[in-house]
């Protein structure tokens, strides 16, 4: 943890009430959770509100942020994911998964194993390549859309179950490549 | 750091961070979250190992929206501000009473918890709760008055000068710990009354039994 990590200096400060820090954090940061919440959330209009329910999440949580257990950006990717997670799955409930499913097939898993491929991302993506590609793409689906056990069943045409063991061994799997 | 968490909890936290179970076990493990530190550990870890995905996340300019985000977070009007809260219309008066109660609320509290300063107290009638704070973590505990009824649960509650309010957990017998900032003055804290396990959505859903303003 010893690189530079500007945005948990913004973050510090943020804890500590700074309005300039959090306006600084709102400038760098607001285009990657935009993102984060665009690709989970799908509709650009419900990402624009979602987006400043987390950063009031992030001006009252800041004080919760351990800089000792991780980067400042991956804490924030976290707080956007858990807002877009639980409105993805309360509208699940509401409506029948095949609606969700079939909007799914249109991803780009190639454009994110290029991007996996540099920089941070090479030890995972080293990591994932271990793994049967179907599997590792449900990992991935499942991470970075948001998708269920039922969307993913669905979109890999296995049952629930079979998804469920897919997934948890997977994840064992990549526990065991990333920790070492 | 995860070592006495055990491998099903474990995979429970990973599928938790991945995301893919339904509302209902999600909901589960928020509270599971909140209220065990080596579960959370467990997440946070998920959360860091996973984290090496975040790169796929094309960056997408976000519209400025800091005006609206900052109009929620810091009413220009405190006094404004206040009257946007129907809560607050029930915090008049409280304040002396909540000072009362302070000469009871230090003989009562348990010796072994470390006392941190007193921020505030909660109360409603015969029932009273106190919130320390040493800027790290504030510790609330009932140090008069019944809990909720069987069934039912009373939820913490934390609400920044115009903002939704945020749990901050259950309270039952012992004391609440949460990792929480002192909260400066115009933050609001309140309790309501909630089916057991917490409040089914993000927001208050039963009574707002009490509620306290901080003040300077």
């Amino acid at each position: 943890m010893s690189d530079p990590d500007p945005v948990a200096d913004l973050l510090s400060r943020v804890a500590a009430q700074d309005r300039a820090a959090f306006r600084e954090l709102y400038a760098t940061t607001s285009a990657k959770l935009m993102g984060v919440l665009v690709r989970m959330l799908r509709e650009r209009a419900e990402a624009e509100d979602a987006v400043q329910e987390v950063y009031t999440r992030i001006w009252l949580r800041a004080g919760r942020y351990d800089p000792a257990k991780g980067r400042g950006m991956t804490w924030m990717i976290a707080v956007a994911r858990n807002l877009a997670l639980d409105r993805l799955r309360r509208r699940t409930d509401e409506q029948a998964d095949e609606n969700a499913a079939e909007a799914l097939v249109d991803q780009t898993p190639t454009a994110e194993r290029r991007l996996m491929a540099m920089g941070e991302a090479a030890r995972v993506s080293s990591c994932f390549d271990q793994l049967e590609p179907s599997k590792a793409d449900a990992v991935r689906g499942a991470y970075l859309s948001g998708l269920s056990y039922i969307e993913l069943a669905m979109r890999h045409n296995v049952p629930l179950n079979t998804m469920r063991t897919w997934l948890r061994r997977s994840l064992i799997s990549l526990k065991e490549c990333l920790d070492q | 750091m995860t070592s006495a968490l055990s491998p099903d909890d474990d995979l429970l936290a990973a599928e938790y961070v991945l995301g893919v179970q339904d509302s209902e076990t999600r909901a589960g493990l928020d509270k599971r979250v909140r209220r065990e530190p080596l579960f959370a550990g467990a997440v946070t870890d998920w959360e860091n190992r996973l984290g090496g995905l975040n790169d796929a996340y094309d960056a997408v300019p976000a519209p400025d929206l800091l005006a609206k985000i900052e109009a929620r977070l810091f009413p220009s009007a405190p006094v404004a501000a206040r009257r946007r809260f129907s809560w607050f219309g029930v915090i008049s008066g409280l304040a002396t009473a909540a000072a009362l109660v302070v000469a009871v609320v230090i003989v009562t509290v348990p010796p072994q918890a470390p006392l941190a300063p007193l921020l505030t107290t909660l109360a409603a009638a015969d029932l009273v709760y106190e919130v320390r704070a040493d800027g790290q973590t504030l510790q609330v505990t009932r140090v008069s008055g019944n809990p909720a009824p069987a069934g039912e649960v009373h939820e913490l509650w934390v609400i920044a000068p115009g903002a939704s309010p945020v749990s901050l957990g259950l309270l039952a017998d012992a004391t609440l710990t949460v990792a929480y900032p002192t909260p400066p003055a115009g933050f609001a804290l309140a309790i309501s009354v909630e089916p057991a396990g917490g409040s089914p959505r993000g927001l208050p859903s039963g009574p707002v039994i009490a509620t306290q303003l901080i003040s300077g």
